[in-house]
């Protein structure tokens, strides 16, 4: 009897399947919960690998396992797969009140794979929106004419996910292009719950219930290499309303931003790229939604020492869309090793990221651990 | 490397622990919409309501009232004996019998509720009828009632006693006890609290009937300074019941003893055959408002149509009941008593049968005419959520027919003051919204 050995791309194969059925379509795909985004659609998610996270976002548009863009899937030479987590411990203080909050998540996952010599198809999941957050209130309301203390607790749990498939070709040496459809689907589990210092009299409330997110996209990106050394890209991306259905009814239909951004690399030798990107996102045209701001964006990044064993950082800055007041922003820098094994068929990657983000009447300290495993069989 | 990435995965998920709940910074930082939460009293979704009485005759009830309060009731217990043997047989297995001459009686009664603050709390011991049965009335027990009393007894007095707890004592009696002068008893039960108390008899007060067949009944009376009421625990009380017990001597003949003609004492307690109360004024009879108590019980029917509004959309957390009494319960302020709303499982009128857990309380208090509040919070919340539940309960004293005591609420007849159900719930909340 002779035993068959699993060749490397069936343990891609059955690494991927096995990674699919324990993230989706969990809110586990969630990127990253801010308090700006409970009074709004959610918290935008990166849409980065390890690789691109760790150079602030400057390398998203020109890493494939990145999913900001389409076009660059046109440099996968080999069906591969890459995975992101993070573990977030995040400061919160609101008007003075302090907390603190943790959480892990897979915020992307790109599967892709040439078709032909100048085609590409790929792949993947990332977060839409982070809607996972929970609130607890303490007050004191006047019952049946008694002061009656209260506290209440509304916790979402989920995301909306971006589920990618996408093609890219590559027109001419310098050039490729790229398109993608989008699915944006996801749920929360919802539940609020309020309960009465007074147990003996009154009953704790308590209302669960699931959302369902539903809406599509599309999204266009080009990538054209001015020298062999300078590379640049841009992209578009237009959504449909996102539909929030409970118990099969539609309760809300918002529209979402048309998004559009562009960037360059520079590869300043054999051991050094430098690379940066803008981002727009007309966030403010979400009419449902009073204190809704249109975005800017921004990221710069390095990655240097050898292709094996890279050292990278990155800086990044920009606004959320959702806040009170003014325009909240958000800062940040970050730093990361990546490492390949298997004579260059894996890579682990891992970083950590540092995120202030302001707004008016709420300061967030972030921490995020980063780790990423991209496999080519 | 294998052990590297093995350490990495193990790392994460050792910190797949969630924390996402932060105090709120509302409104900026809270969702949208909030838990609001009404309050209101539907005055007019108890309906078809009604009395009954006949649930349970006072000779089944699990206590029995002595009081005696001018003016308001007055409440005598009683209760009969089974049959007392003339001959025993003096050794085991043997068919030759003797005679037994009694020496003495005892007769108990378990105080199951006093008042506390009365002073010369006296029980009367009256013999009555043996022939007194479901068909006494008090007005057919007055003559014995009326009598010279056998025996009599001051509760308080006794109480005052130092407690007798010498190892003797407490091998005959199981406890300490207190006597006085006249050999009456008292023991305190540690568990429950209650008092029993002994009467002793001789002959002459407690004689052996050969025509009664050794059957005697005892009635009692209660007498105080004031407020002179008290509850005396009943065969379907359990252990508290009426106790009756026998003393008396035999003689061995010496034809069939090894010790000739020597004499044996003992003791013998017979079985209560039947206990009761009769009062008066008895309970009046029903009228078009919501009796509950009395004797024989009356239970009230409330059928409640419950609003379309608190099916759908909403979470109950109170609920209660509110019943505005006709006039203020009259008696000892020690004859407070429960009453206890069961869910009707099924609507059959004056038979529906209902759920063994009551769905909420409360204690009417004497010479209190205060609105009542019961708590439904949970038999409501049920019925806010299955549609197809029989939406009535029934409102019954507890114990039922162990007392005089009877209220009477507003029906829905009267539009002022009819029942209302006072409803505070938590509106849904808008999930899905931002």
């Amino acid at each position: 009897m002779t035993v068959g050995r699993s060749d490397g791309r069936t343990a891609v194969v059955i690494g991927v399947l096995t990674l699919l059925a324990a993230v989706w379509p969990s809110g586990r795909l969630a990127a990253q919960d801010s308090q700006f985004g409970i009074r709004g659609l959610g918290t935008p998610g990166k849409w980065e690998s390890v690789r691109a996270r760790t150079t602030g976002g400057a390398f998203a548009p020109f890493d494939a396992f990145s999913p900001l863009t389409d076009a660059v899937l046109a440099d996968v030479r080999r069906m591969s797969a890459s995975m992101t987590s993070g573990t977030s411990w995040r400061s919160v203080d609101a008007s003075g009140t302090q907390s603190s909050l943790k959480s892990t998540r897979f915020p992307a996952l790109v599967i892709a794979g040439p078709v032909t010599r100048r085609i590409v198809v790929g792949g993947g999941f990332t977060t839409y929106l982070d809607r996972s957050f929970g609130v607890v209130i303490h007050d004191t309301i006047t019952l049946r004419g008694v002061q009656q203390p209260i506290t209440d607790e509304i916790t979402s749990d989920g995301a909306i996910s971006d589920l990618r498939i996408a093609v890219a070709a590559r027109l001419h040496s310098r050039l490729a292009l790229g398109v993608g459809l989008h699915r944006i689907t996801g749920s929360t589990r919802v539940n609020a719950k309020r309960s009465f210092a007074d147990t003996l009299n009154y009953r704790t409330s308590t209302a669960r219930d699931e959302v369902a997110y539903g809406g599509t996209g599309g999204s266009a990106s080009l990538l054209f290499d001015v020298t062999s050394d300078v590379r640049v890209a841009g992209w578009f991306r237009a959504d449909s309303k996102l539909r929030a259905d409970v118990g099969g009814h539609t309760v809300a239909e918002n529209d979402l931003p048309l998004m559009y951004g562009a960037g360059v690399q520079w590869r300043a030798g054999a051991q050094a790229t430098v690379a940066g990107n803008v981002t727009w996102r007309n966030w403010g045209a979400v009419q449902s939604i009073a204190n809704s701001h249109d975005t800017f964006n921004w990221s710069l990044g390095a990655e240097i020492g050898a292709p094996a064993s890279p050292f990278r950082f990155g800086l990044r800055g920009g606004q959320l869309p959702f806040g009170v007041g003014k325009t909240p922003t958000e800062v940040g820098f970050s730093g990361g090793l990546g490492r390949q094994f298997s004579g260059g068929r894996g890579r682990l990657d891992i970083g950590l990221e540092r995120l202030q983000r302001s707004g008016t009447g709420l300061n967030e300290r972030v921490w995020t651990f980063l780790l990423g495993l991209t496999v080519r069989p | 490397m294998t052990r590297q990435l093995a350490c990495l995965f193990l790392l994460v998920a050792a910190a797949c622990t969630e924390n996402a709940t932060a105090p709120g910074d509302c409104p900026n930082f809270c969702p949208t919409d909030s838990i609001a939460i009404r309050d209101t009293i539907f005055i007019s979704v108890i309906e078809r309501d009604s009395s009954f009485r006949g649930y349970v005759p006072s000779y089944a009830a699990e206590a029995m009232t002595a009081a005696d309060l001018p003016g308001v009731v007055d409440s005598r217990p009683f209760f009969t004996t089974d049959t007392m043997i003339r001959r025993v047989a003096p050794k085991v297995g043997d068919t030759t019998t003797v005679p037994i001459s009694v020496d003495s009686s005892r007769v108990r009664f378990v105080i199951v509720r006093r008042p506390k603050n009365t002073t010369n709390l006296r029980l009367r011991l009256y013999q009555l009828p043996v022939a007194a049965d479901s068909t006494a009335t008090f007005a057919s027990l007055d003559p014995a009632f009326t009598a010279t009393p056998v025996d009599s007894l001051n509760v308080n007095e006794l109480l005052g006693l130092p407690a007798i707890g010498d190892t003797q004592t407490v091998r005959l009696w199981g406890d300490s006890i207190r006597v006085d002068a006249a050999g009456h008893v008292l023991q305190i039960n540690r568990l429950d609290s209650t008092i029993a108390v002994y009467f002793n008899l001789d002959t002459l007060q407690a004689p052996l009937s050969d025509a009664d067949t050794g059957r005697i009944a005892w009635g009692v009376r209660v007498a105080a300074d004031s407020f002179a009421s008290v509850t005396l625990g009943t065969r379907e009380s359990g252990g508290n019941a009426p106790l009756m017990r026998w003393f008396f001597h035999y003689t061995i003949p010496d034809t069939v003893s090894a010790t000739p003609d020597s004499v044996v004492h003992a003791d013998r307690a017979v079985a209560t055959r039947f206990d009761n109360f009769v009062f008066n004024p008895p309970t009046p009879p029903l009228d078009s408002n919501l009796a509950v108590g009395g004797v024989p019980s009356a239970r009230a029917l409330l059928r409640v149509a419950m609003p379309a509004s608190l099916h759908d959309s909403v979470d109950v957390v109170r609920a209660t009941l509110i019943l505005v009494p006709v006039n203020a319960v009259q008696g000892a302020p020690s004859d407070s008593f429960k009453v206890e709303a069961h869910p009707a499982l099924t609507d059959l009128g004056a038979k529906s049968p209902t759920g063994t857990t009551a769905a909420g309380s409360t204690f009417i208090h004497i010479g209190s005419a205060d609105t009542v509040k019961i708590e439904l919070t949970n038999l409501v919340r049920s019925w806010s959520l299955d549609t197809t539940a029989t939406t009535a309960f029934i409102l019954g004293q507890v114990p039922e027919a162990a007392s005089y005591t009877e209220i009477r609420f507003y029906s829905s007849r009267a539009p002022a003051f009819r029942p209302g159900l006072r409803v505070t719930y938590v509106k849904r909340f808008r999930f899905g919204e931002p």
